[in-house]
């Protein structure tokens, strides 16, 4: 029989003979459409109401941090690709700032710029994953696929440019590894123009979608100063009215010279998560249209020795990934290998929040909630 | 000894003059097009549904089996046939097994009371209660949901089961006021002042009182049986609309597919099914779809009314009367398939509404909307008549109070949208106003940055 402390149980229920309600156990993941890969949340269901919540982690943990402690300092740039996988570019530039920084050196401008350039487009390509599978999760099929062709256009400008999709393995300590091929600069603008119409698109479909805004509006309210003490960054903390972002507090690189306007709304709920998310995209796309205007000329790369030897110290280098703060705290033992990386993965600190959220909202907002806090479960796992 | 042999030989001339007979030979014939249809609908809407999807989401869609992926559908019947039955463990088998037939029973039983011309018909069109008919069977289909939900076994199965039954219940309502509105043009226009509740005799109603022939030629074969002015979408849009909306509800297509939601319940009730229980689902779902647009079409397109059909069918000749009924059968399922397209673009267009909202939908907006225009049809109809209007007049009349009342209800269900977000956001909008005081005071960070860039 289930006690009626709190009341919210009508009495005939309770009282009558032989009806009994119990709360449902209801293990969401880790194999479910929607649960970003292979997260698993433990619900406790009273009805579709959701009563607790208790994520489970550790289903894609392969080692990353381990991994990088037995390679190289440059060979560990390909396995950071691997730890947020829709965002390999600014997990890169992390890295390798992190390993710039304790050796002292500064890239050279030109390289710079190239690292804003593709760090930027990365972080559209992101987000436009992030807000079509949020689409996908609510139940709309259309914005997934039309995003998804737009990320393949940045993907293929990728490919361009380093050779590989996906894990581009493009950044170097101290520089880049190519410069750009011929004529790169102006398919990627050509490619700006055309995402432009497909963007004001998107939000037709969306945005103003009002199914779309009575499904997120008012949903999953996270306030400031919860916000701020469960740490999170990036839009999570942006949309519940922070206004804080690595790029313009914590300059690095060449967000020294190139001014970002910082993307805040004050809502905290899901809407709010999805609308930074849109605007830092059409952000980014000035951004990178700036970087490409600014554009210098001169060396791509420093000078290195072929064995990086970091001296002995530590540091800790962040960067405003797509999902957050994203900070490499960085060991060295005067060695050629990292004594330790640890990865500060902006995704892990965002889904801690996520049972005090989901407590009490319906089965159908927990998609929503989670698809809005975007996690990725590699960098969530590593 | 000699009654039973006198019984048999009655019976045995009876069944032999049954056989044999015409009308025997028509019902076979009726029976087997009209399953044929059903099963084919389903098959080319599956395909259509991929193809125009795949159009409107900058895709191509099936493309490599048969030409222009046309066989698509098929090979996937061949595959879903051959495929190995699996029951999970512990599942109540027998409701497990019984549950897509009692799924696709009703479906094709529906199809009993749907002429596809004046003569193409199975004998249940004759019936006078066809939409009553239809009704009873497109509520039995939520018994089959809540069996595959109940007997899979699985949490999300019974989830979706029992999310089906209360959506499929709640949207009946609507959807029954909605054609009672219909219902009532019809009992109206007729002399009697009895109306009709006969899926064909609703055609006639839309087409043979409001043309008498001219003797002109061309506008003869064009308008005769056909006038879309009087169709009954243009005298109550706004009951066509909730009639659709019901109908996207009760076949649980999006945006209100929330018993098989994807990103919440994996599938629903039909997480457990596979092979070919699987497709049963699948094939009353779209056969579900038709019957509700065909239903759409015959009460408020006109049926399989379209340019020349009324005049050839009325020629008295079998030739002409054939090639009528053929271009009848054409404009019928032109009809059905376009109310189709429409429900693939809201599918590929709209997300999908939460449970609670669902149900909120149905109670607050639609259930008192139907009941309002039943009450208006009703007092317009006494005001007029007081005043002993023709009914032209009081169809004019009625038209234009229903349109103006389908712009309100578009601008109200906006507006209550609006409001009941605005509500949800309370919270959220009153901790920014007492956040907002405290707003210059957050620390700076700045400081903490271990390892500043040099």
């Amino acid at each position: 029989m289930v006690t009626n402390q709190s009341g919210l149980l009508p009495e005939s229920i309770e009282g009558s003979e032989g009806v009994k309600t119990q709360e449902m156990l209801l293990n969401m993941g880790p194999q479910h459409p929607s649960t970003h890969g292979v997260l698993r949340l433990v619900l406790m269901l009273e009805g579709e109401t959701v009563v607790d919540c208790t994520p489970v982690i550790g289903y894609l943990h392969r080692g990353i941090e381990k991994i990088l402690e037995n390679r190289p300092v440059m060979g560990g740039i390909r396995y950071m690709d691997n730890a947020d996988y829709l965002s390999p570019m600014l997990n890169e530039i992390a890295y390798v700032g992190a390993v710039e920084q304790e050796m002292g050196i500064e890239a050279p401008k030109r390289a710079q710029y190239i690292r804003l350039l593709v760090g930027e487009m990365q972080r559209i390509a992101s987000h436009l994953v992030a807000v079509g599978t949020y689409g996908l999760d609510l139940g709309a099929f259309t914005p997934v696929l039309w995003t998804f062709r737009d990320r393949e256009g940045i993907l293929s400008l990728f490919e361009a440019l380093g050779g590989s999709r996906f894990n581009v393995n493009y950044l170097r300590v101290g520089g880049v590894l190519h410069d750009f091929p011929k004529d790169w600069l102006k398919e990627c603008e050509a490619f700006f123009d055309q995402l432009d119409k497909n963007m004001a698109e998107l939000e037709t479909l969306l945005t103003g979608n009002e199914i779309f805004e009575a499904r997120t509006q008012g949903v999953g309210y996270i306030d400031q100063q919860q916000a701020i003490a469960y740490g999170l960054t990036g839009p999570m903390l942006r949309a519940s009215g922070v206004n804080w972002d690595l790029r313009v507090n914590r300059p690095y690189m060449a967000y020294r010279e190139v001014p970002v306007n910082v993307q805040v709304r004050q809502e905290g709920d899901c809407f709010a998560r999805y609308k930074v998310r849109m605007q830092e995209i059409w952000e980014s796309i000035r951004l990178c249209r700036v970087a490409i205007d600014k554009m210098p000329g001169g060396a791509i790369s420093t000078r290195t020795p072929i064995a990086l030897r970091p001296p002995r110290g530590e540091t800790y280098f962040a960067i405003e990934s797509s999902k957050g703060e994203l900070g490499i705290y960085f060991i060295s033992d005067g060695s050629e290998y990292p004594w330790r990386a640890k990865i500060r993965g902006p995704s892990f600190v965002n889904l801690s929040i996520l049972p005090e959220i989901l407590r009490g909202h319906k089965m159908g907002d927990v998609v929503a909630i989670l698809g809005s806090t975007d996690i990725v479960l590699g960098e969530v796992d590593r | 000894m000699r009654i039973a042999s006198i019984f048999a030989d009655n019976l045995g001339s009876q069944l032999f003059n049954g056989i044999f007979s015409w009308q025997f030979l028509q019902f076979i014939v009726a029976f087997l097009s009209f399953f044929g249809f059903v099963l084919t609908s389903a098959v080319i809407l599956i395909l259509a549904e991929r193809k125009v999807m795949g159009w409107m989401q900058d895709r191509v869609g099936p493309i490599h089996t048969g030409p222009w992926g046309l066989l698509q559908t098929v090979a996937d019947v061949g595959k879903l046939l051959m495929k190995e039955d699996i029951h999970a463990s512990q599942t109540d088998k027998t409701l497990f097994i019984v549950a897509p037939s009692v799924f696709l029973a009703p479906v094709i039983g529906a199809f009993a009371v749907l002429p596809l011309s004046p003569y193409v018909g199975l004998p249940g069109t004759a019936l006078a209660t066809g939409i009553v008919y239809y009704v009873a069977l497109s509520s039995i289909d939520v018994v089959g949901v809540v069996m595959a939900g109940w007997s899979s076994n699985n949490k999300y199965s019974l989830i979706g089961g029992l999310r089906s039954a209360a959506q499929m219940i709640s949207y009946e309502l609507p959807l029954v006021l909605a054609l009672v509105g219909v219902v009532m043009l019809t009992s109206i226009l007729s002399n009697s002042g009895l109306g009709t509740i006969s899926v064909r005799d609703m055609v006639t109603y839309q087409t043979a009182n409001l043309y008498p022939g001219k003797g002109i030629g061309f506008f003869d074969f064009i308008f005769q049986g056909d006038t879309p002015w009087a169709w009954f979408f243009l005298v109550q849009p706004l009951m066509f609309v909730i009639y659709y909306t019901c109908g996207l509800a009760e076949t649980n297509r999006a945006p209100f597919d929330l018993p098989e939601a994807e990103s919440e319940l994996v599938a629903g009730y039909l997480t457990e099914y596979s092979g070919m229980r699987w497709a049963l689902f699948y094939l009353g779902e779209y056969g579900n779809m038709t019957i509700v647009s065909s239903i759409a079409a015959y009460l408020f397109l006109g049926g399989f009314a379209g340019p020349g059909v009324g005049f050839l069918t009325g020629l008295g000749n079998p030739g002409w009367g054939l090639l009528g009924n053929l271009l009848a059968v054409g404009y019928f399922i032109f009809k059905v398939y376009l109310l189709c397209f429409v429900f693939i673009w809201v599918r590929s267009t709209l997300p999908r509404l939460r449970a609670d909202q669902l149900m909120q939908f149905a109670w607050l907006i639609l259930i008192p909307t139907t009941l309002i225009n039943i009450l208006i049809t009703g007092l317009i109809y006494l005001v007029m008549a007081s005043f002993g209007s023709p009914n032209w007049l009081f169809l004019i009349v009625l038209g234009a109070v229903n349109w103006l009342m389908l712009l309100a209800f578009i601008r109200v269900v906006s507006q209550a949208t609006v409001a009941t977000t605005r509500r949800a956001q309370a919270p959220a909008i009153r901790a920014r106003r007492r956040a907002d005081a405290v707003a210059g005071q957050l620390p700076e960070r700045t400081s903490v940055a271990s390892g500043a860039q040099k």
